[in-house]
């Protein structure tokens, strides 16, 4: 074994060791690296900068290790700061010893850093040629010591904002991105015309083009702030809610229930009710704090709240039939990604790779989630849950233990380690406060809550009406067979003895849960209960004796017809069993009936549910929504500013960590990270202040020379164009033909029904497999997992704007709607371009339509209806400019 | 003449339009202008300039430039079909216990690679006997059991089986991960091999979808239209499900205006196009806008191309007899044959045949698998035998693949007694055979036991056959890597080198 190899190992064995201490000596290593960034070469990103090989045998620590001039003058340097009362981290250390020449090979330390040479070593100097590089290298590197840090998981501070240097300036935001246009050569482009800012607006709040009429009004509003009250109104119209809503259901990744055949295998059914929460909360401009709050510990932080319960369909929505092990997976990796933009579920089978994530910190989080599955509870009205009901969180299994898996896999828990308690991963700070909660007894037993009581006697009552309607007509009609005349009453009779009994058992029931079981009154309700369903027996068994009875004359007289039917034998035969059967029941019935009173009523089925909660959802969304936790409000902003600028600061929205892209403006990010914290987390001022910054209202036309310099807008020198998201597109067809329906909320409709429907798109079921082709075509959102949309461009798109029946049939109304209101054929062009592509025609564009027109060889309404479908097909329909 | 990258300084809005043969021209460009330009315009940053989305050139010379690869649904018997195991008539009857085989049952090799077992399957220890004859064919002396007897007598010196593929789930889920090397459990959203052909290479053809599905894909429960979907490499490189039939091939092909005419529909791309053009002259650098005429263009096209290709009353009758179209019992699955090949000859890179698709498949034979599998093996026998010969004799086979796969084999135990016996899920050993392409014919690779059960001798993960097939397409997998998207090599695979030519 060479020298210098035995010397690498001995050091990696070392920093193994190290790695458990924080403040050893790899730190130090780390801080270099921090410090440098990318002006470190990989050479030395070693220890040998700052130590020479051991001249120990088996060297064990890094103290076998002796210092390099260049460690050694470091090591003096801590001993001067500290003597001196100074600040002696790595970072000040080096800037003292940065002009000195430790190894004495006449380059001083910071310059043969920056060329890649060690300090410390006398025989390692820069050439000649490196050293004429020197002078830029130091001023590039003086220019990244000045800049703002990108540290996401360092809790966010609130940067100075930079002076504001342009005229065009309209708040903090404008000066961020001012500074890096500046640093970068970059010019910002002028604001963008007004019709285009207007529908540029409209889209991105609304999700709908402004009509003709708003085009108008805001053409004519000469007043300063004219852009600024469209802003404002646009953020209080309830279509602000639907249309954010959206964005939020892709990165919660909503999805409708999903299984095989009615076998409900993922996510839930009634699971819209948390959708229609999210658009709710979001006219209410709800805190974000809040809504994290509510989605992950609503059934916690307040139970008797059905309307924040419905937020806990975001972990419903994780549910998962056929593998446990998946659905927490699953609840852990889209918890952490869309809060934190942390890539936990790496840490599943080994420590995280880039991330300072151990995989028992993994398991810590499961900890958290393992409690916790899905029911459903009743809600008013319905006396059945499977036909609707409230789909929520809860924790089922107080006493759920949370092993370490060895390698992630389940068969393999590492039980030396014993079962984990919950908690989050220290890098992050804080730590989980948990208190265990005792439930209301709603809670606990939701089916005695007086509400679904009064629903299942309406039911019953129901079913007697039914059954009364039936008896009706038979009851005095000879024409009629007996049979069925003895049947319907028999019915009736027996869906009045069920009520009868239902009602008494809720009687005794409801004295139950007043803690009065066992008073006189309680008595003689039971007594009562008892004995409803002691005649409701008896009535059964007579209904299935007179039916079976019927059931066997009938048989009889298919015997007598000659031939004979073939099955009349056999039908005959099972009659014959049937009477017997309830000949038997009836007689058991009427002899209970006969038997002595009794308090030993048959108590309905209930669910019933723990009475507490173990208290570690809602430590944990406390701890993510604490204003020193350094990734939330960050990644929250960053989602807001990503789906206004079609690019997040941060591009990869779900990965802040090092595996991910670094945030191209993290000043600009952490200010408005702490102001949405400093704004009580309430995101409609966000909204405000992005889209009336001059950024947002730049023009989307490329200079050509900005262009060259930075071709994908890194920078923000313009507005960049993007294609409308599938359900914009959907919506916005509707809406240009007049038929979309603005009704809010309510039960998903069928993916069959995608392009009958007049819903808004939002509405449409969304679930594997379960997915509209319009929207899917255009790229609608992958329901299990789309934390961000990549449009694409396809035929199929073509093909479905060309052909389908949603164009087709608004292509016609529009153009029949326009043509009635117009004086001649340019004022039809004109109007249909203000409909569809939301601006003015140009004469160019006149002219060409004008030609179509004229060309068409069919009649002039089928010209007008073409050209209507040729302008839902333009390329500045779909796309926001 | 100036730069024409619409990245570099100095391009004129006009001159760039011009270029790129903006409007009603026809297609100027290929696919590549239109990926190149989608795919930049959603990954390229500053921050990772290395990377750039493949070129659509292959990274090695190609032997193969398309494939056809056929999927059984449910899973087919390997020891009934091209892994015959004459120990299975001698034991029957006998539990494994009772045989000299009895260590293939240790819980080590059945656990190994099973990801999430479903209990239900996989305990069957009596053995059964074939439920088929079985005959050597061709030079090679390929044994094949008689329900493909028309595959054996016709292709067996063209195919190279292996006998000894594996997979990671004991139930139908399999399928997915047949096609795209993944459990289900962790969700449908990875590219199947041919999103990755197609994200990988440039199209050869003007008119037609470069991923094409043809029968009915594999059910909701097993993978669905993840099975042919393409995961986050976006909806553009996923498989378009076609129709054989030719009067509605796909969504929205025709007008659902019915009084739509050609002569409109031309109108009315020449307007957009000239509209287009005019709106586009403040964005020359749009190459969205560039992709988006061209994706007109193209679909366009396909509203003749896709029922053009599908004109099986152009083939003459011979030909039509060879796929088994004049039998009722081959006929549906002979035109998805005789389609696949007419796609293949009009430039089309991947086709994705299924047969029995929906539920669990229609090849899953738990019970009375002597009729179930006898039914449906004469619905594909010819229909493959044909396809595999016709294109041979029309020099086609040189380069395309044909792969005939299936989820997993089936268990060498029986499931039930009697008449009504069938065989259980068997991932631990099956197999599937490759045809065409610069594959050897006439090769058996790799082996399972002596009554099916391991796969023991070069053992292949599925995967490994797709790397095979882009190794012949000439596709380095590692070069196809998408930033933020960590593969294993497990995912990737490697190439069967064996049976290469």
């Amino acid at each position: 074994m060479s020298h210098s190899i035995r010397f690498a190992a001995a050091l990696t064995l070392a920093a193994g060791l190290w790695g458990v201490s924080a403040g050893a000596t790899p730190a130090n290593k780390a801080a270099m690296e921090r410090y440098f960034g990318g002006y470190l070469s990989r050479e030395l990103r070693a220890c040998t900068t700052c130590h020479l090989p051991s001249n120990v045998k088996d060297p064990e620590s890094l103290d076998d290790f002796p210092h390099n001039a260049f460690g050694a003058a470091l090591a003096e340097a801590k001993v001067q700061l500290r003597r001196e009362g100074k600040k002696h981290d790595l970072v000040a250390r080096l800037a003292l010893i940065a002009s000195q020449d430790s190894d004495g090979d006449g380059v001083d330390n910071l310059t043969e850093l920056l060329l890649g040479h060690n300090p410390g070593d006398p025989k390692d100097v820069p050439t000649a040629a490196e050293l004429a590089q020197a002078p830029a290298k130091r001023a590039e590197f003086a220019a990244f010591l000045k800049s703002y840090r990108w540290q996401p998981f360092e809790p966010a501070t609130r940067p100075a904002i930079p002076p504001m240097p342009s005229p065009g300036s309209r708040n903090p935001i404008d000066a961020f991105i001012a500074d890096q246009l500046h640093a970068h050569g970059l010019t910002a482009a002028g604001q963008a015309p007004k019709t285009i800012l207007l529908r540029r607006v409209y889209l991105d709040l609304i999700g709908l083009n402004p009509t003709p009429g708003e085009m108008a009004a805001f053409e004519t509003d000469r007043s300063p702030d004219a852009y600024e009250k469209v802003v404002d109104e646009l953020l209080a119209d309830p279509r602000y809610g639907q249309r954010w809503a959206r964005h939020w259901m892709d990165v919660w990744r909503y999805s409708d229930w999903a299984g095989y055949a009615e076998q409900v295998r993922d996510s839930q059914p009634f699971i819209w009710r948390w959708r229609d929460w999210i658009v709710e909360s979001l006219n209410a401009d709800k805190g974000y704090d809040r809504m994290v709050l509510e989605m992950l510990a609503a059934d916690e932080l307040c139970p008797n709240d059905d309307g924040a319960l419905r937020a806990t369909g975001f972990l419903v929505r994780n549910f998962k039939l056929l593998s446990r092990e998946q659905w927490l997976e699953d609840t852990l990796n889209h918890t952490s990604r869309a809060f934190m933009g942390l890539t936990m579920h790496c840490a599943k089978c080994h420590d995280h790779k880039f991330d300072p994530i151990t995989q028992e910190e993994y398991y810590r989080l499961r900890a958290v989630f393992e409690a916790h599955d899905v029911r459903t509870d009743p809600v008013p009205g319905v006396g059945d849950k499977k036909k609707d009901g409230l789909v929520r969180a809860f924790d089922k299994d107080l006493a759920a233990t949370t092993f370490f898996f060895t390698r992630g896999d389940e068969r393999m828990p590492d039980r030396t380690r014993g079962a984990l308690a919950p908690g989050v991963p220290a890098a992050l700070g804080g730590a989980l406060q948990i208190k265990a909660i005792e439930l209301p007894k709603r809670t606990a037993h939701p089916d005695r809550q007086p509400f679904f009581r009064e629903a299942l006697l309406a039911d019953s009552r129901k079913t007697v009406e039914e059954a009364r309607a039936k008896f009706g007509p038979v009851k005095d009609n000879p024409k009629l067979p007996a049979s069925q005349r003895s049947e319907a009453e028999a019915s009736l009779t027996l869906a009045k003895a069920k009520h009868e009994a239902l009602a008494a058992v809720l009687r005794a029931e409801i004295l139950e849960d007043a803690g009065r079981k066992g008073t006189i009154e309680w008595n003689t309700a039971a007594t009562g209960a008892l004995t409803a369903q002691r005649q409701a027996a008896v009535i059964e068994a007579t209904a299935n004796l007179i039916a079976a009875q019927n059931a066997a004359d009938s048989a009889r007289k298919k015997l007598d017809v000659k031939p004979p039917a073939a099955t009349a034998a056999t039908e005959l035969a099972a009659a014959q069993v049937k009477i017997e059967a309830s000949q038997k029941s009836l007689a058991a019935a009427a002899t209970d009936l006969a038997s002595a009173p009794a308090l030993t009523y048959k108590p309905r089925t209930t669910d019933d549910y723990p009475e507490r909660s173990t208290g570690r959802r809602l430590a944990f969304a406390q701890w993510l929504i604490d204003g020193r936790n350094p990734l939330t409000a960050r990644v929250a902003v960053n989602h807001l500013w990503a789906r206004h600028f079609g690019q997040g600061i941060v591009p990869s929205v779900d990965d802040f960590g090092r595996n991910g892209r670094p945030a191209s403006h993290p000043a600009l990010l952490d200010w408005l990270a702490s102001e949405l914290v400093a704004n009580g987390w309430h995101m409609k001022p966000i909204h405000r202040l992005i889209v009336t910054s001059a950024t947002y209202r730049q023009s989307s036309i490329a200079e050509a020379r900005d262009l060259a310099l930075d071709p994908d807008n890194t920078w923000l020198w313009r507005f960049s164009s993007r294609r409308m998201e599938a359900e914009l597109v959907r919506d916005n067809v509707l809406y240009a033909g007049g038929q979309l329906d603005a009704a809010m909320g309510g039960v998903e409709i069928d993916h069959t029904q995608g392009l009958a429907s007049k819903r808004r798109s939002l509405y449409l079921q969304v679930a594997p497999e379960k997915e509209v082709d319009f929207l899917k075509i255009f790229d609608g959102p992958n329901p299990n997992e789309c934390y961000f949309r990549r449009p694409s461009v396809m035929p199929q798109q073509a093909l479905a704007l060309a052909n389908s029946q949603l164009v087709v049939d608004e292509a016609k109304l529009l153009a029949t709607a326009i043509a009635k209101q117009c004086l001649d054929q340019d004022d039809f062009i004109r109007g249909a371009f203000l409909h569809v592509l939301a601006r003015p025609a140009t004469n160019e564009e006149l002219a060409a339509c004008r030609m179509f027109l004229k060309n068409s060889k069919s009649s002039p309404d089928r010209g007008r209806e073409n050209l209507m479908v040729v302008l839902f097909n333009h390329n500045d329909f779909v796309m926001i400019r | 003449m100036g730069p024409k990258h619409p990245n570099c300084p100095g391009v004129s809005r006009r001159s760039f339009l011009a270029d790129t043969g903006m409007g009603f021209t026809g297609l100027a460009l290929g696919a590549m202008l239109f990926r190149d330009g989608v795919a930049r315009a959603a990954e390229a940053s500053p921050h990772d300039r290395i990377w750039s989305p493949p070129d659509g050139r292959p990274h090695a010379v190609p032997r193969a430039k398309s494939v056809i690869w056929i999927f059984l649904c449910g899973g087919l018997s390997h020891v009934e079909s091209f892994d015959i195991k004459p120990e299975l008539n001698k034991h029957a009857g006998k539990s494994i216990d009772e045989t000299p085989y009895k260590s293939v049952l240790s819980p080590e090799r059945i656990n190994k690679n099973i990801i999430g077992a479903n209990p239900n399957h996989g305990n069957r220890k009596v053995l059964m006997a074939l439920n088929t004859g079985y005959k050597a064919y061709g030079q090679s002396g390929l044994l094949v059991g008689d329900w493909f007897k028309n595959i054996g007598q016709k292709c067996a010196d063209d195919l190279a089986v292996v006998r000894s593929l594996w997979t990671v789930h004991n139930d139908h889920g399999a399928q997915l991960t047949f096609q795209n090397g993944r459990h289900p459990r962790e969700g449908g959203m990875f590219p199947t091999l041919g999103a990755w052909v197609t994200y990988g290479l440039s199209t050869l053809n003007q008119n037609l979808p470069e991923f094409v599905v043809l029968g009915k894909p594999t059910g909701d429960c097993c993978g669905g239209a993840w099975t042919h979907g393409a995961g986050y490499l976006g909806p553009q490189y996923a498989g378009v499900k076609i129709e054989v039939d030719p009067k509605k091939p796909l969504p929205f092909l025709s007008s659902a205006d019915a009084k739509t005419t050609l002569e409109e529909q031309t109108a009315n791309l020449g307007l957009l196009g000239k509209l287009n053009h005019l709106a586009g002259i403040d964005y020359p650098e749009d190459q969205e806008l560039a992709a988006r005429v061209k994706s007109y263009e193209l679909a366009f096209q396909m509203q003749r191309s896709v029922p053009e290709a599908l004109g099986l009353e152009r083939e003459s009758a011979e030909t039509r007899t060879l796929y088994g179209l004049d039998q009722p019992h081959t006929k549906a699955f002979g035109e998805q044959c005789l389609v696949a090949r007419r796609l293949v000859e009009r430039g089309v890179r991947f086709v994705q045949l299924f047969h029995g698709g929906g539920g669990g498949g229609a090849w899953d034979s738990h019970s009375s698998i002597k009729s179930l599998h006898s039914a449906l093996s004469s619905q594909v026998d010819q229909p493959i035998a044909g396809l595999i010969q016709d294109l041979k004799r029309r020099g086609l086979l040189d380069d395309t693949i044909v792969v005939f796969g299936t989820e997993f084999g089936r268990s060498p135990g029986s499931e039930g007694t009697g008449d009504n016996a069938g065989r259980d899920h068997h991932p631990w050993g099956f197999s599937a055979f490759l045809a065409g392409g610069g594959i050897k014919g006439g090769v058996q690779h790799g082996a399972t036991d002596e009554i099916g059960f391991h796969a023991v001798e070069n053992p292949h993960y599925v995967t490994d056959l797709h790397a095979t097939v882009l190794h012949q397409l000439g596709i380095d997998s590692r070069r196809l890597e998408v930033p933020g998207r960590k593969r294993l090599d497990m995912d990737r695979g490697q190439p069967i080198r064996e049976i290469l030519a």
